[in-house]
């Protein structure tokens, strides 16, 4: 996709969303149970959202416009052949996004130890690394020693199974007291 | 001054300085790699900087990443022609041409030597000029506040990267995104979609490494394993002292240049690099010679840049308005170690704030000494695969943003902000003035309401006569905005056409 192309979406997305957001901001921002009276708040609290989403949508109704008038738009001939060119490293990076919003999901499930070797194991092969002792050295390590500094040294907690602390018990038993 | 003498006295601490250095360290690691950036290196470092517990620590570490960073990003942009950070664009022009003459140890030791005066003076400007400011800030009240954040704003979005309609809507976009949570006056949930994680608000760490490190890591993702083909050699004779004495003037110049424009926020590294390279060509005796190898450029463009960090700090602490991305990230810092930046930091934490900016000036010494010993390793850095750098950056990413309140939402919002931010790079948006919506937004909303009850019923006596102050700066803003627009303008033009020459 051109640029051109991309921040036309990206400011049509944004125009969307404002729109739809101004028209249902009466169902957006909910009063506390026990409003205060309106002499003791020195502002209502849908002024400031709503000139701010005027805001928006004038912004950018503005490029959209501007963007339609210099037909800066362009032919979908050069779009097809950019998006051609862009589809080399396309995949790699719907891969990588399905995987990082796995790991995401699933880091207090499986634990960070767990979650980061997949994640990491995943990336470095995407970006490219085909060195598999290299690979899983790396994601193996990285994260078991970074577990290990968070927790023992600066004794803040990490999401991690029961499984992997015990595992990793004995190890930390043995490091000095900080 | 018993502040500055108590800010002495906290600074000059042993594990300080072994941060610093471990700072300085990873910056320039960070910087030296092309494709790592010094606002994504310091988003991945920011949860490590509060989890030593002492801002004494924390912050000079970071500051420490921040130098190392501006200074890192010129060893590609010298040897292989890649700027490792968009502050080292201007100095490929001559520091590349000294490579290919055979120089490239002279190239990075005069850009060493022109970065780490420029920031020695451009620190000392800064301990100097904090107090003054600071006494007068200290005199705003919330309408003064409000005002110097509206010129603030204005500023940041017409500074921005590429046309200011993408400023003004990246900015927007970042206020909008600051209001949801609770409402400050009447508790009303805004935006929440009646979810308790959002009532909060979101948290500005998951926030700044979604949208500065994640677009990072999946433009690597794309390009894949680009180790550089081109052999970095660290080759050719060093600078001799005559070289340097030469180079002092524009090294000055530059640090006049890159310390003004540190001072207002939205400017930042690039423009200062571009402007003390322009400005150092327009000076010299010999122009004809810029751009085929001139030590000058080197100098100019590295002594404007790294004058830019010390100075961001002025309006960072007094008025807590971050100038640029990485002071946005080094507020996130001040703010997880309980320090709130502003017009009363300095009344109630001044010690500390001293001890920072002394810490900051001693940093110096050491990026000397650091920068000079270790230029053959970075030299060899810049060919590192990226395949064994980005799974690490990545786990940093994800561990950082949760240790940073242990909240597991977190982890929702740095992805959120993540795809926002690959989808703003893609479309070229600059996401910088988002983030300082996101950061100013709200308290220019509070500090406006709290005016709003000041003012009272006779806001006509409360605007013309009382807070005259306020009421100049307001209508000063959009005249500002509108000459500062027009000049980035000319300006991008000029650099455009300089990068094309």
């Amino acid at each position: 996709m051109l640029p051109s192309q991309a921040d036309f979406l990206f400011t049509l997305v944004v125009f969307i969303l404002a729109v739809l957001a101004l028209i249902f901001s009466g169902k957006f921002i909910v009063d506390p149970p026990i409003p205060l009276d309106s002499n003791l708040l020195a502002m209502n609290s849908r002024v400031f959202p709503i000139l701010i989403l005027m805001g928006t949508v004038i912004v950018s109704f503005s490029f959209l416009l501007s963007a339609i008038r210099s037909k800066n738009i362009e032919s979908s001939r050069m779009g097809l052949i950019n998006v051609m060119n862009i589809s080399k490293g396309l995949w790699r990076q719907c891969v990588f996004l399905v995987i990082t919003i796995t790991s995401a999901l699933l880091l207090v499930t499986l634990g960070f130890i767990t979650t980061m070797f997949f994640l990491m194991v995943s990336t470095a092969f995407l970006v490219g690394n085909r060195n598999l002792i290299q690979i899983i050295v790396i994601s193996a390590f990285m994260p078991v020693g970074f577990y290990i500094v968070v927790t023992h040294v600066l004794r803040t907690a990490l999401p991690e199974v029961d499984i992997v602390q015990k595992f990793l018990a004995p190890l930390i038993r043995l490091l000095p007291a900080f | 001054m018993e502040a500055l003498i108590a800010g002495l006295d906290a600074a000059l601490r042993i594990d300080t300085f072994i941060w610093i250095s471990g700072g300085l360290l990873l910056g320039m690691l960070m910087g030296s790699l092309p494709g790592f950036t010094t606002s994504m290196g310091m988003s991945v470092l920011v949860p490590i900087s509060f989890l030593v517990g002492d801002p004494l620590i924390g912050i000079p570490f970071l500051i420490g990443v921040y130098k190392g960073g501006i200074y890192g990003g010129s060893v590609p942009a010298i040897l292989i022609s890649m700027p490792g950070t968009g502050a080292s664009i201007a100095t490929v022009f001559d520091g590349h041409e000294l490579t290919k003459k055979g120089q490239p140890r002279k190239a990075l030791e005069m850009g060493l030597y022109a970065s780490a005066i420029s920031d020695l003076f451009s620190d000392l400007f800064t301990l100097v000029m904090i107090i003054p400011v600071a006494a007068i800030v200290l005199g705003f009240g919330p309408p003064e506040i409000a005002a110097v954040m509206f010129l603030s704003l204005v500023i940041i979005s017409v500074t921005s990267t590429g046309p200011v309609i993408k400023g003004l809507l990246m900015l927007c976009l970042g206020v909008l995104f600051g209001f949801i949570g609770a409402d400050p006056f009447s508790g009303a949930a805004r935006y929440t979609f009646g979810t308790n994680q959002l009532y909060d608000g979101f948290h500005l760490i998951p926030m700044l490494i979604g949208l500065f490190a994640l677009p990072e890591i999946f433009k690597a993702v794309k390009e894949g394993d680009q180790t550089n083909s081109r052999i970095a050699q660290f080759v050719g004779d060093h600078l001799n002292f005559s070289e340097l004495r030469r180079s002092l003037r524009t090294i000055f110049r530059s640090t006049a240049i890159g310390t003004s424009i540190g001072l207002v926020p939205g400017l930042g590294q690039p423009i200062a690099a571009m402007m003390g390279y322009i400005a150092a060509k327009n000076s010299s005796d010999t122009p004809e010679r810029f751009g085929k190898g001139e030590l000058d450029g080197v100098a100019g463009a590295e002594a404007a840049n790294n004058a830019v960090n010390g100075p961001t700090m002025v309006p960072l602490l007094t008025l807590g308005i971050p100038g640029d991305a990485v002071t946005a990230l080094l507020l996130g810092a001040f703010m997880m170690q309980g320090l709130r930046p502003g017009p009363t930091l300095m009344e109630t934490n001044g010690d500390i704030v001293f001890a920072i900016l002394i810490a900051m000036v001693f940093a110096n010494i050491l990026f000397l000494i650091i920068g000079y010993l270790t230029i053959p390793l970075f030299a060899k850095v810049v060919t590192i695969k990226r395949s064994l750098l980005i799974p690490v950056t990545i786990m940093l990413a994800f561990a950082g943003t949760y240790l940073a309140r242990s909240n597991p939402f977190d982890i929702v919002t740095l992805i959120g902000f993540g795809l926002i931010g690959i989808a703003a790079r893609s479309a070229k948006f600059d996401v910088a003035p988002m983030v300082m919506g996101f950061i100013l937004g709200r308290e220019l909303e509070y500090t406006f309401g709290q005016t709003l009850a000041l003012a009272g019923d006779d806001w006509l006596r409360f605007i013309f006569v009382e807070r005259l102050g306020m009421t100049a700066v307001v209508l000063a803003t959009p005249i500002i905005g509108v000459t500062l627009g027009a000049r980035m303008n000319r300006f991008r033009q000029k650099a455009i056409a300089g990068e094309q020459a």
